[in-house]
């Protein structure tokens, strides 16, 4: 038993057995949100898999089970008719490098697409949703170094065992050991798998899919933001086929789906009592969430929320100073674009600093134009070609990758602010200009780059340190006030006093 | 227009590198400073190579030329299938490279990723092992390479030499050096998408 779980509002079951994924969707039944329903393929499964080499006696019977009991739910049958398809994807909440991430449409065989097709009455949908179906699938079993290669057999069951057993063996591939190696996580917790009935962000024009912010993770501010693709699944941002919109589109294009989503977001943060990230996926202007975790934050993304919750009575302002780090504190005295700023967009702060100059859309470009002025160097992506203009620019902004691409070791190497990773940033360096948000910027416009908060905004803009910031300031007062010391310290030290004594007694 | 000897690696070199001074081209070909830099100056009084910035790079002719005459190697030599398939390889390896960079770069204290100030000895010869791990997978990548274009061959001993460095105590040899272990390895995936000719 245990080896697969009900995904129930009602569960009781650990995030060691389900994976903080399952236990996340879980969390969101209970808020009453809506979840497409599924089951877990749990822990205590994939790591009787990895040591045994095959799935444990007893594995086929209650997959068998569970999947019956989807079909019962939904009214459809994996493989047959109407047709059943389903995600599958691995069961931490944070991706883990290496690791095989989600097979989209899985069930779809030659009959089932046909099926679907006639029940739709709409074969582009059916065909797209399949050829997703196939490109997931293989990217995530054909895995080269373990030879796995395997053709896609066309019966669904095979499928999902397939599917299941290729997050299982991914758990152990050296790139996810080298990450568990770094960030101190054992090597035998082993993943779940999290199944659940698709639901189709590329069925039609009122269809789509994105990420969210219950507040700005950057500045922690307290609107919501993220990112949506309208008419388009997951998959997409991965292969960068479809540009990304700021998630404020949304409000505009499908105002219920908004309401409902900022209504979702709102639920989920009181229940966290802290900033939340979810994803989601509509269909037909009906609503799914598929993931939620507490959102990752910039340190004076960090300290605003904790001061915020506190004004606003969600947490005590004990609570605020054991949220906020020293090290938090730290980031927060880095130098930052201003909030009044003009900002044109935000990616991933790969290397934190500020730095304004004109826009340089080619190495060539960054260097000639770097003999006499500050410059941003504007590119794709970067490879070697680049290193003179990146050694020559005060910036880099980049369109495709992440904190660990070439353009930002590169960066961090050379110590200069980078954004990397902005979504809808085109680079035209044969006409020499950018375009992002909808904006044409020329070459030699002036913009300015903050690599700690991950946004670039047009002219020079205003920036701010943490010194006149009154976020780090208030905090710190509420330190005093905890700690009944007001001499002269370092902020470090202010804060941990407050800490200190707040943990002593209880909390 | 016919290279002639040494032209090509030099020429290489410069497609793989981007704007690089002798020292580096000596590095990446292997041949000597004086033999290079008279290369470099036949190469640029044909109008392949120019100088600017104080660094060596081709021009757009240049480019043209290393892409004809490197799809000519690999035709004359017949191991497309073969780089092909190491290059697929390469592909899983470099995300895992990309990632120990940042990890040397970063780490996350509190949760929030930290300037590594390498004070903590035990946390690098943590990376430096993973390190040297991938290092050893890769080995059969380079000689897969190295088999089917001898060209290749020049990777492996300045990766190791590089990895070498930062383990006896240079730390600029991971990630903040021409010669880093990270610029080599760039430098190596850019020639494969050359030699290829799979556009960026």
């Amino acid at each position: 038993m245990n080896l697969v779980r009900p995904l129930s509002p009602l569960s009781t079951d650990s995030a060691e057995l389900v994976g903080a994924k399952a236990h996340g969707l879980m969390l969101l039944q209970r808020l009453g949100l809506p979840v497409p329903p599924g089951f877990v393929v749990t822990t205590r499964a994939c790591r009787a898999f990895l040591a045994g080499g095959r799935f444990p006696s007893g594995f086929a019977r209650e997959l068998r089970t569970a999947v019956a009991g989807l079909e019962a739910a939904t009214g459809r049958s994996l493989g047959g008719t109407p047709p059943l398809a389903v995600s599958v994807r691995s069961g931490a909440s944070v991706s883990m490098p290496g690791m095989m991430n989600t097979v989209l449409g899985l069930g779809l065989t030659t009959e089932a697409t046909a099926a679907l097709a006639a029940e739709t009455g709409d074969s582009r949908f059916a065909l797209d949703s399949r050829r997703r179906f196939l490109a997931t699938f293989a990217s995530a079993t054909n895995d080269i170094e373990t030879r796995w290669d395997r053709p896609v057999p066309d019966d669904a069951a095979r499928q999902l065992e397939l599917a299941i057993e290729a997050v299982f063996a991914s758990w152990n591939t050296p790139r996810a050991r080298t990450y568990r190696e770094l960030h101190g996580i054992a090597d035998d917790l082993g993943t779940a798998v999290v199944v659940q009935a698709m639901v189709f962000g590329n069925r039609d024009e009122h269809s789509g899919t994105g990420v969210a912010f219950s507040r700005d993770p950057g500045t922690g501010e307290n609107t919501p933001s993220g990112d949506v693709l309208f008419g388009a699944q997951g998959d997409d941002v991965v292969s960068g086929g479809t540009t990304p919109l700021p998630l404020a589109c949304l409000a505009r294009r499908e105002p219920a789906v908004w309401s409902e989503l900022l209504e979702a977001l709102r639920r989920v943060e009181a229940s966290y009592r802290e900033a939340a990230y979810v994803e989601f996926t509509y269909q037909t202007g009906e609503l799914s969430l598929l993931q939620t975790r507490r959102a990752q934050l910039t340190g004076a993304a960090a300290i605003r929320d904790a001061v915020d919750f506190a004004d606003e009575r969600l947490i005590t302002r004990s609570e605020a100073l054991l949220r906020v780090s020293p090290r938090h504190l730290d980031l927060a005295r880095t130098p930052r674009i201003a909030p009044t700023a003009d900002v044109l967009a935000s990616g991933a702060g790969a290397s934190p600093g500020v730095a304004t100059g004109m826009i340089a859309t080619t190495t060539e470009a960054a260097v000639r134009m770097s003999a006499g002025a500050e410059v941003i160097l504007a590119r794709p992506e970067t490879s070697p070609h680049d290193m003179s203009g990146l050694a020559a620019a005060a910036g880099i902004i980049t369109a495709t990758g992440g904190a660990a691409s070439h353009a930002a070791v590169v960066a961090r190497s050379l110590g200069k602010p980078a954004v990397v990773g902005i979504s809808g940033l085109v680079v035209d360096d044969t006409h020499g200009a950018i375009t992002v948000a909808g904006r044409s910027i020329q070459e030699g416009t002036i913009v300015t780059v903050d690599g700690g908060t991950g946004r670039i905004a047009l002219g020079r803009a205003p920036v701010v340190t943490g010194a006149a910031d009154a976020y780090p300031n208030r905090l710190l007062e509420w330190a005093d006030d905890v700690s009944g010391d007001r001499s002269r310290r370092d902020d470090a030290g202010r804060l941990e006093a407050a800490r200190t004594k707040i943990r002593a007694s209880g909390g | 227009m016919t290279l002639v000897e040494n032209q090509l690696p030099v020429l290489h070199a410069l497609r793989c590198g981007g704007y690089s001074g002798t020292a580096r081209v000596v590095l990446a070909t292997g041949l000597a400073e004086f033999e290079a830099e008279s290369v470099l100056i036949d190469l640029a009084s044909e109008g392949l190579v120019t100088r600017e910035f104080g660094a060596w790079g081709l021009t757009s002719a240049g480019k043209a030329a290393d892409a004809a005459r490197i799809t000519e190697e690999l035709d004359s030599a017949g191991t497309r299938a073969e780089v092909t398939a190491a290059y697929e390889r390469f592909l899983v390896l470099n995300p895992e490279l990309l990632e120990l960079c940042t990890a040397w770069q970063l780490r996350p204290v509190d949760g929030v990723p930290t300037v590594n100030d390498h004070d903590d000895s035990g946390y690098d010869e943590r990376v430096l092992a993973r390190f040297a791990d991938l290092h050893r997978r890769a080995g059969p990548v380079l000689s897969a390479l190295e088999a089917a274009l001898p060209r290749f061959g020049r990777y492996r001993p300045r990766l190791a030499g590089a990895l070498g460095r930062a383990r006896v105590g240079e730390l600029e040899y991971i990630a903040d050096d021409t010669a880093a272990y990270h610029t080599v390895w760039a430098e190596l995936h850019e020639d494969l998408l050359a030699t290829l000719g799979i556009p960026r």
